[in-house]
């Protein structure tokens, strides 16, 4: 970092909200995937008008800035690939306005998501698109990243209640977008442009959110399936049957056999493990949901079914589903968590892919994921020391890729592209595409500042 | 590459496990203090994963953040991938006074205890009006922040023993030093020897401490062994009164605030309920209690070290007892209650005690 620049930055946000130390450009190097590259620099923007005079002077000087909430990014999109400045926007963390009128809440991007949820609880009202690292992730992550979670099959993702934006651009002006109502259709939807940008056109500085009454029921069944095509079909089965789970996840026979080496939980060993939750205001209704379900489980061979009456009971049944991602991550010392999805109905053939891709290249990859919207999660758990096994992992996971297109797929369902799948972005995106996301990346961008090396964005 | 450092050799694999999944955010107290990314566990271990490739030194510029910890465990009992923070934080501390790299702070308590018998180096001893040394059942450890800081607090668990007739005697006692390994020092042998022949020449076959750090010491290190072997057994206060009657009641909201050492690093969490239970059956848990409980911030030589940070981390639960509405906030260890009482606002109305106090206050009332 040029002195000049660094003085111009610290008479932004004065000299304790400035920071190079070692200590912080080494925690700043990576998120929760395997990317690692260390910033020169690092602020923590309290205001919009910070981050517009950081903004312009970064424009000015060509200096890489990167919008950073809590860092749990599984590609890398928060990874500072270019080095330059990190923008940690942790601070920014007021919840402005809860409106239950409007049914929207204004917030600050880096207000937690759990802080939120705790906030809409006492009024009966939550905010659905609930990421599995919601006790951590900021809004402003969620939203630049369109996180999803387990309801999406029922509720959607975050580009679904994302009203209006207030985003400040790579010059530093501050633009605005959508409106606070229900609906509206004034204009290009520029809101839903910067949803999933993945912080590469702009920071995002506020962000009003729809936000949903919570039905104060629930019910949850879990069944078992010797054959993983059985469960395959059951999940299709289900999502046209004009009954709506308000979670619907499969856990496959390596994650269980993965539980069960390294817990003891004793979980059974079948091919597929299906859990599904219905929600309602009314038992007669979450019940009658759950009834339709059960019986598409029996009509589909499911070898066990089990339904809770309690809410442990419900616990104990997602703890197979829950439980998966603390096991693979103790298993090994690298983890790779993909994240692919396919249309509903190729979501058996998708794991039946996957576990021959895991045959061929000799390595264990259990998968979990929500059937109920086709998104799944292989994960891949490996000894990145070992040169020989990460030349596999790195095989398999093109292969993946490629099987996943092939299948009508794509390459992510809700962790994004960053780095981790850059280089897959023109397998799934023709030439059109890709130049178009391109030319919207100049038109915002035109300098190459903001989270520059994301989403082959650079030819 | 050959490990150069004594983490390395024992907590490698701990290190490297460590998926960087930020999950420690949501629970660590430093974080939740200061936000800042590099003081939670996340930070930590990805400086020591630095440091074991050879890309970074262990050295002076490493202690900011190494030595901001208060040990507190919340990471460890919520990290998915199970990597024990402490032990790590512990080791890696000794590493770095073994190579001279310690905040000075830490190094002045090291100083302290070869010279002194208790960590604020004072000569004096209270002797709270009563005879040291007797032959009686059990001794009662009072620990040096009940000695020499809360002694309103001893003074009143000591009249509680004495109102529930149990047969105690105090002795002179000096630091267990059970500290120092926190601070990445040994426990000093000679002050634990003393500390063991009084209590032996007592003839008392229970000791009971009042805090919850010199409960664990005794109980856990290896040079508090002898006690376990002349079948002496140890206990904390609230393990030691569970099962007793008092006779009084009070109507306010009671909370409860769990320390670290007797919570997450004793698994003693319902024995302070059951005696709460007795008394104020008015009560109220906080949104973050049991394992879950934050920190008060005074742990691990955090106190001394970053007194700014220790307080903002006690703001922050009484922001707790704020919010549940309590008028009385309950604990049982003279570390948190100091310092939650160091940074009580005038505003805060509520009253922050011990049990013990608490109960004692009520007995009072009513005679």
């Amino acid at each position: 970092m040029k002195e000049k620049t660094k003085t111009a930055l610290i008479d932004i946000v004065h000299e304790e909200n400035y920071t190079d130390s070692l200590i912080d450009m080494v925690s700043y190097s990576k998120d929760a995937s395997e990317h690692k590259h260390r910033p020169d620099a690092a602020v923590w923007a309290t205001t919009t008008e910070q981050i517009s005079a950081i903004l312009k002077l970064a424009n000015r000087e060509k200096l890489p800035v990167t919008a950073r909430g809590a860092g749990t990014s599984l590609a890398g999109l928060t990874v500072p690939q270019k080095g330059g400045l990190i923008l940690d926007l942790c601070r920014m963390n007021k919840i402005i306005k809860i409106s239950i009128e409007d049914r929207l809440a204004v917030v600050q991007p880096g207000v937690v998501y759990a802080t939120l949820e705790q906030t809409l609880a006492p009024h009966g009202f939550f905010f659905p698109p609930d990421p599995a690292s919601g006790v951590v992730s900021t809004l402003g992550g969620n939203v630049a990243c369109n996180a999803g979670g387990i309801k999406g099959a029922k509720y959607g993702t975050t580009k679904d209640y994302v009203l209006a934006l207030e985003v400040v651009l790579a010059d530093g002006r501050v633009l605005h977008t959508g409106s606070r109502c229900m609906k509206s259709v004034s204009g290009y939807d520029l809101t839903k442009l910067f949803v999933g940008s993945e912080g590469t056109l702009g920071v995002i500085t506020e962000i009003t959110l729809k936000i949903n009454p919570k039905p104060p029921l629930s019910r949850t069944t879990m069944a078992t399936f010797d054959d993983l095509e059985d469960a395959g079909r059951a999940v299709s089965q289900i999502m046209y049957s004009g009954i709506l789970p308000s979670a619907l996840e499969i856990v496959d026979q390596q994650t269980l056999i993965g539980i069960n080496q390294n817990t003891d939980l004793n979980l059974p060993e079948v091919e597929a493990i299906l859990v599904a939750e219905t929600d309602g205001h009314t038992s007669e209704e979450t019940d009658f949901q759950l009834a339709k379900i059960i019986d598409i489980f029996k009509k589909n061979n499911a070898s066990t079914v089990r339904q809770a009456d309690s809410e442990e009971e419900a616990e104990a049944l997602w703890t197979a589903r829950k439980s998966a991602y603390a096991v693979m991550s103790r298993i090994n010392n690298n983890l790779f968590v993909e994240d692919l999805s396919v249309p509903m109905s190729k979501v058996a053939e998708m794991l039946k892919s996957i576990s021959d891709i895991a045959t061929k290249y000799d390595l264990k990859i259990p998968t979990v994921g929500h059937a109920g919207d086709g998104n799944l999660h292989p994960t891949i758990s490996f000894d990145g020391t070992n040169p020989d096994e990460v030349k596999r992992v790195e095989e398999a996971s093109a292969a993946l890729f490629k099987r996943v297109i092939e299948l009508g797929g794509t390459l992510t369902g809700e962790h994004g592209i960053g780095l981790a799948k850059a280089g897959f972005m023109c397998m799934e995106h023709d030439e059109v595409t890709m130049n178009v996301m391109r030319a919207i990346k100049k038109l915002f961008d035109p300098n190459n500042i903001l989270n520059p090396g994301k989403m082959a964005l650079e030819v | 590459m050959e490990a150069r450092y004594g983490f390395e050799k024992k907590f490698r694999d701990q290190v490297l496990r460590c998926s960087s999944c930020g999950f420690c955010r949501a629970v660590c107290p430093v974080f939740g203090a200061t936000l800042r990314p590099s003081y939670n566990a996340r930070g930590k271990m990805l400086v020591l994963k630095e440091v074991m490739d050879g890309t970074i030194e262990l050295n002076d510029e490493l202690i900011e953040t190494l030595f901001q910890c208060t040990i507190c465990a919340s990471c460890e009992k919520n990290c998915p991938s199970g990597v024990n923070v402490p032990e790590i934080i512990r080791q890696v501390r000794k590493d770095m006074v073994h190579i001279g790299s310690c905040h000075p702070a830490f190094r002045g308590m090291n100083e302290v205890l070869q010279k002194h018998t208790n960590i604020y180096a004072e000569e004096e001893p209270e002797d709270f009006e009563r005879e040291r040394n007797k032959k009686a059942e059990c001794v009662y450890f009072i620990g040096c922040v009940g000695s020499y800081r809360e002694d309103e607090a001893t003074l009143s668990i000591l009249a509680l023993l004495d109102r529930l007739k149990v047969d105690y005697t105090l002795i002179d006692e000096v630091c267990c030093s059970g500290v120092l390994e926190d601070m990445g020092y040994p426990i000093n042998k000679g002050l634990a020897q003393r500390n063991i022949d009084l209590i032996l020449a007592t003839g008392a076959q229970t000791v009971i401490t009042g805090c919850p750090y010199c409960s664990r010491t005794f109980n856990n290190k290896s040079q508090y062994a002898e006690l376990k072997a002349k079948r002496i057994r140890v206990l904390h206060i609230t393990q030691f009164l569970k099962d007793f009657e008092f006779g009084v009641k009070t109507d306010k909201l009671v909370t409860y605030h769990d320390p670290c050492d007797l919570g997450r690093h004793c698994e003693i969490y319902e024995e302070p309920r059951e005696i709460i239970r007795k008394i104020a059956p008015n009560f109220v848990e906080m949104p973050h209690s049991r394992v879950d409980a934050l920190c008060c911030g005074a742990g691990g030589g955090v106190r001394g070290a970053y007194p700014k940070n220790s307080i903002a981390m006690a703001r922050r639960r009484l922001e707790e007892v704020e919010e549940v509405g309590a008028e009385v906030m309950l604990t049982e260890c003279n570390s948190c209650l100091h310092n939650f009482s160091n940074a009580k606002l005038r505003k805060q109305n509520f009253k922050i005690y011990n049990i013990t106090q608490f109960i004692n206050e009520l007995m009072e009332e009513v005679e």
